[in-house]
């Protein structure tokens, strides 16, 4: 689903450069929850947006859904991001000025679909997070948890392959990050492919599959497959861990 | 585009919306309005008078003297200047066009039509002899121009004595609907309502009156005003040599006789500029308020899309992220103007008919016609995309890197 190989990032500003990612290599696989840990500007933000074809890689390869993302112009980016992928995002980034209804059709309306469609789709997706019922409210008008999943919805509406989260939980409290990462696992049973970068060691540990990244380079320590977790079980059998995090 | 999301949008920013609907409305019936009257006037202060305008000035002789003698001095003025070099022609007159004042009345092509005003065309009345049509210059189209015999002398007690005239085309046109003025006779012009005859039409020599309705009616009369030691004289230099002899003409009236005030020394230039003074201020008021309010109405959006665009920087990003093209971003904040000054076009409708509504009440203006209106809003529409291009190009460009770069 996604491979990149000896990936490097270097931002330039003024004298200094940074180097985010420094020959970084990943590979996930179709269907797989890969759960991103690291420590604060280790490169995680870069190297997920830099799957999302929302930067440019300053070296390396990139395979996204078997295309190889160097050579594509903006436009021909932005397509591959509005058909494949889906972003959740630490701070929702719901549109203010629209109502739910409107906020889950920003992509579907970008693809370009015809009305009927995106109106299945809007519903059908609002549906799937609970919240078919208030489709004309505002953003304003809901819990930090409940526009998360507006903005899952938004994610889902147009059947990405690919979801990409970034700290998606960072702004909820414990039993609304619960809530979200129950919904996120069980889009990903359905199928769909899911990165996330977490912070949160509890619901990282309920991946399939760990990548920490240090200094812009995956850490050889926990990189590789690994049996999944034994999810809710962990989550409800130590609440304080969740109080924490 | 995606009208009816941008239209929600909108609607839930109506500050920002009230702000441009009013100031592109307000605009709008500024500019038409302003135009037409601008548009009014440049006709009005472009019309012909029909004269030699660049060639020619009058200058104003009084006497004082007590052996002052009106005529004689007329006669010797007139070949005193008409042996100056550089000089075209010179007549005495009463007045010219340009300056407001002067003599009118109602002429009729039938005796005694004076007490009901049926039939009855006024005009202006301008005395000249028989050097008159070349001092003017104007054009005779039919007809004869004046002969010497044709000059009568009078003054307050004798009333006009003249038995001949020349009239404009417009006033023949009016009083000989069918044609064939020349030959034919007129009353309203001489003593007693005697019958004048028509000897000649000239092309055109306005009323002195610029405000008239039919400022073109004017009847020209063979006559010399010998009153109260008072003569105007209208000299035509030739071409380039008005100036020099300006005052080469006033020296020689002064010389000619010292018992007398010679002043008022005037071209028709001067005339039209005084006459027009007020049209011109107007027309250049109205045009710096049109610039002002075009200039204010683009600025004011690019200043509210401006901030728009930096305070939905998170949103655009987000935007860009779940697929939009910068293409679709740029369209989506000219939309968004281009409904904006919409609403500012139907708004500025009302405004404009009533702004002309007042404007008829209270200035005596005309009706506004109606390609005025289409023009305008054209105007604002695309002032509008021309004011959105910076910030919607900003928008644009906008990194969907920021969707998660921001907090
Ligand atoms: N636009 C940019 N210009 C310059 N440097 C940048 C830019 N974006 C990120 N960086 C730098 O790149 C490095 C990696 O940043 P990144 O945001 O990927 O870290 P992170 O792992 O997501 O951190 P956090 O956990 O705090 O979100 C940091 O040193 C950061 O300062
Ligand atoms: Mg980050």
């Amino acid at each position: 689903m996604l491979r990149m190989n000896q990936l490097s990032k270097v931002f330039r500003t003024h004298m200094i450069e940074t180097h985010a990612l420094r020959e970084l290599s990943m590979h996930v696989r179709e269907g797989e929850f890969v759960a991103v840990t690291g420590p604060s500007g280790s490169g995680k933000t870069t190297f997920l947006n830099i799957a999302g074809l929302l930067e440019t890689f300053t070296a390396g390869e990139y395979h996204l859904d078997g295309v190889d993302v160097r050579g594509l112009n903006d436009d021909a980016r932005s397509r591959l991001r509005n058909e494949k992928i889906g972003f959740i995002f630490q701070g929702f980034n719901l549109i203010p000025d629209l109502n739910l209804f409107d906020n889950v059709d920003v992509p579907l309306r970008y693809r370009g679909f015809k009305a009927p469609e995106r109106r299945r789709r809007i519903e059908e997706a609002l549906a799937k997070v609970g919240l078919a019922s208030r489709m004309k409210h505002y953003p304003s008008e809901l819990s930090g948890g409940q526009q998360q999943r507006v903005a899952i919805a938004r994610a889902l509406a147009g059947e990405p392959r690919l979801l990409l989260a970034d700290e998606p939980t960072g702004n909820l409290d414990s039993l609304m990050a619960r809530g979200v990462m129950e919904l996120l696992e069980s889009i990903n049973e359905q199928g769909t492919t899911i990165v996330m970068v977490t912070h949160d060691h509890e619901l990282a540990a309920r991946a399939q599959r760990n990548v920490h990244i240090i200094d812009g380079q995956v850490s050889d320590l926990d990189d590789g497959p690994r049996l999944a977790a034994p999810r809710p079980a962990a989550a409800a059998a130590n609440p304080a861990a969740a109080v924490n995090a | 585009m995606a009208m009816r999301p941008i239209f929600s949008a909108l609607m839930r920013n109506k500050a920002g919306l009230a702000l441009i609907v009013v100031q592109v409305a307000i605009t709008l019936a500024v500019i038409c309005n302003s135009l037409f009257i601008v548009l009014e006037r440049s006709t009005r202060v472009g019309r012909p008078s029909g004269m030699d305008e660049t060639g020619t000035f009058t200058i104003d002789s009084l006497g004082f003297a007590a052996d002052y003698d009106v005529r004689d001095t007329i006669h010797a003025d007139l070949a005193r200047l008409r042996a100056l070099p550089g000089v075209i022609d010179a007549t005495s007159t009463n007045t010219t066009p340009l300056t407001n004042g002067g003599w009118s009345t109602g002429v009729t092509t039938e005796p005694g039509r004076g007490v009901d005003s049926s039939g009855v065309q006024p005009a202006a009345m301008y005395f000249m002899d028989e050097h008159g049509l070349d001092a003017f210059g104007v054009r005779l189209v039919e007809g004869r121009a004046f002969q010497a015999g044709d000059v009568r002398e009078f003054n307050q007690n004798t009333r006009i004595q003249s038995s001949v005239a020349i009239l404009t085309q417009a006033l023949a046109d009016v009083l000989f609907p069918d044609g064939g003025a020349v030959g034919r006779q007129i009353y309203g012009i001489a003593n007693d309502n005697q019958p004048v005859t028509v000897i000649g039409i000239v092309e055109r020599l306005q009323v002195p009156w610029v405000g008239w309705t039919d400022v073109e009616q004017s009847v020209l009369v063979p006559a010399i005003q010998i009153d109260g030691n008072f003569s105007r004289y209208l000299v035509r230099a030739e071409p380039g040599q008005r100036d020099a002899l300006m005052p080469q003409v006033e020296k020689a009236l002064q010389d000619g006789h010292s018992g007398r005030l010679v002043r008022r020394m005037r071209s028709i230039e001067e005339a039209r500029t005084r006459v027009y003074r007020q049209d011109h201020a107007m027309m250049s008021i109205l045009g710096g308020t049109m610039v002002a309010m075009l200039v204010i109405t683009g600025l004011g959006i690019v200043g509210l899309t401006s901030f728009w665009v930096t305070r939905r920087m998170k949103q655009i990003g987000t935007r860009r992220a779940l697929g939009a093209l910068r293409g679709d971003i740029r369209s989506y904040f000219q939309t968004e103007n281009a409904l904006m000054i919409g609403f500012g076009i139907l708004l500025g409708a009302l405004l404009t008919y009533g702004f002309n509504a007042w404007l008829m009440q209270n200035f005596n203006t005309a009706r506004l016609p109606w390609p005025y209106l289409p023009m305008g809003a054209l105007a604002m529409a695309v002032l509008g995309q021309l004011a959105v291009l910076g910030p919607a190009s900003r928008a644009a460009s906008v990194t969907p890197a920021l969707a998660t770069r921001t907090a």
